[in-house]
């Protein structure tokens, strides 16, 4: 009796040894993350992001004057309200907007006045880096597996920005006309320089 | 009563092979010594990366010891071999190639060892614990930046590639392609690889300058290409005509932006990327599990504006 139990007790054993290690299971979602993840769109991402994802954060986003005043006040603080960052460093993005009368205008780039007596550029030429992707803190690192579809989805949203958003701007803008915007920009915060500061435009319009 | 002997036996070894994977992870548990295995000590850039993480850990209060694998992934093998049979608890890793090196992490993996790379990634998303990264991609975007407004987005320039087989040498050129490109005015005349290393760079620029003198510009994936091609620009009485660009932060290239030598560098921080690496083991030993599979450190620009802010590899005044 006692070798049939020992008998039977190795044999389980061994099948379920055996088969816990030949079988193993995945989550649906698991499985079609990864697919995603294989066929990743970073144009459609750019386009879901910029339509959708950002507007919704539009009404939280920080007015530049009030944002300038607590920058120059309490740097530690505007950096710990209103700065994002995926990287690890002294590099963080701002997401502001504001309004402003055009000081001056040449082929990168355009200055503006705003009611608060500050004075800033808005870029309009070069539209590179990750100040529009990072700033808004929506898009998390955890999500991207590969670093190139990360800087892919830079590359796109500023691609964007470039073909949509400028072309219509840049053909009206004048001097002394009064702008409205939403934009991010990039600020060191181990050197600060406020007097730098160049926007890089997700919404801009001429009143 | 020989037959229960042998079931006993069989019993015993069944529970001790469904049990040793647990045994083997409460060992190296057990273990709180780091192996800092490094690409290369013939660089000053890896030695700082190196000692920077070797100062970390014994600040930390734990004992370490610095590996160099002489840019061969045979000895770098013989150096997980040498850490893991020696007890060593997690592995800091500076590989040698993105692809050659994927087998000696896994080695580690399957050791129950925790890998962390450093400035190098390994070509495999799962097998490395963690891996701490300069962000080339987007240092190199910055550049990019700079380098079409300096040259007004005309003229043709020369961009010197580091090691072909390096995931870095394509993340930076990637980022600054990713702008250049866009100006039809600057024009690439050539395109070729100095290996990261100083005198080749000073080599292949000679030898492409020969076939194109009238160039406004050169692109090195790091600073010790740009001093060559800076060496070779020196001889061939262009120095004053041709702006450099480098990659790095390392001090030749920190003063030769002060002289006027060079154009502009992107300044990574290795002691950053050392310093988290070894807090990452530190968290491994204490229990934690789930690390970021990739993480990115800035990387600034340094031109003549700003370089009053920086010293070599990333130190700041």
């Amino acid at each position: 009796m006692t070798k049939k139990i020992i008998k039977y007790s190795v044999i389980f054993l061994l099948i379920g040894f055996v088969a816990y290690n030949s079988v193993y299971f995945k989550s649906l979602s698991q499985l079609k993350a990864e697919d995603e993840a294989k066929n990743f769109d970073a144009t459609k991402y750019a386009e879901d992001y910029l339509n959708k994802e950002l507007p919704a954060l539009f009404n939280k986003v920080p007015d530049v004057d009030t944002l300038m005043s607590l920058l120059k006040a309490e740097p530690k603080k505007a950096f710990k309200l209103y700065s994002n960052a995926m990287a690890i460093g002294n590099v963080k993005f701002f997401m502001t907007k504001g309004a402003g009368t055009v000081n001056s205008i040449s082929d990168n780039e355009i200055i503006l006045l705003t009611a608060g007596k500050q004075r800033f550029t808005v870029a309009t030429e070069f539209i590179f880096g990750n100040a529009l992707r990072d700033a808004s803190g929506i898009i998390k690192v955890e999500d991207f597996t590969n670093s190139a579809d990360l800087n892919n989805v830079s590359a796109e949203i500023n691609k964007l920005v470039r073909q949509k958003v400028l072309p219509p701007f840049k053909g009206k803008v004048k001097l002394g006309d009064k702008v409205t915007f939403i934009g991010a920009f990039e600020l060191n915060q181990e050197h600060i320089n406020l007097k730098n500061i160049e926007i890089v435009p997700v919404k801009i319009a001429v009143q | 009563m020989k037959s229960v002997h042998k079931y006993g036996v069989t019993l015993f070894l069944v529970l001790l092979v469904a049990l040793s994977p647990s045994c083997k992870n409460r060992s190296n548990s057990d273990s709180k010594k780091i192996a800092i295995i490094v690409s290369s000590l013939n660089n000053s850039w890896f030695v700082f990366l190196a000692q920077s993480a070797a100062e970390h850990a014994k600040l930390m209060g734990y004992e370490s010891k610095i590996f160099d694998s002489q840019n061969n992934t045979a000895i770098e093998a013989d150096n997980f071999e040498n850490a893991i049979s020696s007890g060593y608890g997690a592995i800091l890793l500076n590989p040698t190639d993105s692809e050659g090196s994927v087998a000696n992490v896994l080695k580690a993996k399957n050791a129950g060892i925790p890998v962390f790379c450093m400035d190098r990634e390994v070509n495999s998303t799962d097998d490395a614990t963690s891996q701490i990264l300069s962000d080339s991609y987007s240092g190199c975007v910055d550049l990019g930046k700079y380098f079409v407004k300096t040259t007004n987005a005309k003229g043709n320039y020369v961009e010197l590639l580091g090691i072909v087989a390096d995931n870095n040498t394509w993340a930076r050129s990637k980022g600054f392609h990713s702008v250049v490109d866009y100006y039809p005015g600057l024009k690439m005349v050539a395109q070729q690889s100095a290996d990261f290393d100083r005198n080749k760079g000073l080599e292949v620029m000679e030898s492409i300058l020969q076939a194109h003198p009238d160039i406004v510009a050169v692109f090195c994936g790091n600073d010790a290409m740009a001093m060559g091609a800076y060496q070779a620009l020196v001889s061939a009485g262009k120095a004053d005509q041709v702006k450099v660009v480098g990659f790095d932060g390392a001090g030749d290239a920190i003063d030769g932006i002060k002289d006027g030598k060079i154009l502009a560098t992107a300044m990574q921080f290795p002691k950053v990327m050392a310093q988290t690496a070894v807090e990452y083991a530190v968290d491994y030993f204490n229990g934690k599990r789930d690390f970021p599979k990739k993480i990115q450190i800035g990387v600034e620009v340094v031109t003549k504006e700003n370089i009053d802010n920086y010293i070599a590899y990333g130190k700041k005044n």
